[in-house]
């Protein structure tokens, strides 16, 4: 568990109402684990459920901070990263208002600029998504 | 696994996972080239170096390993270590 949060509007560069994640509660340079209570007012929110445009959206902002956290961590600014690609990506079950979402990603691999990384998503604690992405960063 | 065994390893998980035909895959042809990998697909082979061999190859390194000798010069020595 990190001992200070980052500020999150630093490592991703979705603002609301589009930010699917409040807090990392954890990271390093191979892994980050992210966090999101799910709002009544969540725009992927309807008739109660969380649907799988949000989740992919979540998993995609994870992403999108481990990319940051790599540089925020070393001093340097932020640099956004861009899905390359997602694949094996499965949604298990769809979670509820209020559910508490966790994003486990782990980097696997690393050439250049792109990352090679794994999700497990979990709501409430019970599996519902895993994937693989590819990350790109943005050139300086 | 010595390095004749190890050389036909390599070419063998090469050729299956970036679908080329394991003949093509000579000491001396450039790696990204002949398996057609852009920016993208080259952290795939570093993915599957680790997977099969154990061998995590920074990118540091990886920007010397311009051949297929050259990547298993640096296997052999990783895996010899």
């Amino acid at each position: 568990m990190l001992e200070q949060q980052p500020d999150i509007f630093a490592l991703i560069p979705q603002r609301p109402p589009i930010m699917m994640i409040d807090t990392v509660i954890d990271a390093s340079d191979n892994h980050i684990v992210t966090q999101l209570t799910i709002q009544e007012d969540n725009i992927f929110v309807e008739n109660n459920i969380f649907h799988e445009a949000g989740i992919i959206e979540h998993i995609a902002q994870s992403a999108a901070a481990f990319a940051g956290w790599q540089t925020y961590n070393s001093g340097q600014p932020p640099r956004i990263g861009y899905i390359g690609e997602i694949k094996n990506c499965h949604i298990h079950a769809l979670p509820k208002q209020s559910h508490q979402l966790q994003t486990h990603l782990q980097l696997m691999a690393q050439a250049g600029d792109v990352s090679l990384v794994q999700t497990q998503t979990t709501a409430n604690g019970h599996i519902i998504a895993d994937c693989q992405m590819k990350i790109s960063l943005k050139a300086q | 696994m010595n390095k004749q065994e190890l050389i036909a390893k390599v070419n063998a998980v090469l050729a299956e996972e970036f679908e080329v035909d394991e003949a093509i895959i000579t000491p001396e042809a450039n790696i990204k080239q002949t398996l057609e990998l852009d920016s993208l697909s080259l952290v795939d082979m570093v993915a599957l170096i680790d997977n099969e061999f154990a061998v995590k190859i920074p990118t540091t390194e990886l920007s010397k390993l311009q051949t297929f000798e050259a990547l298993y010069n640096y296997l052999e020595e990783k895996t010899n270590a």
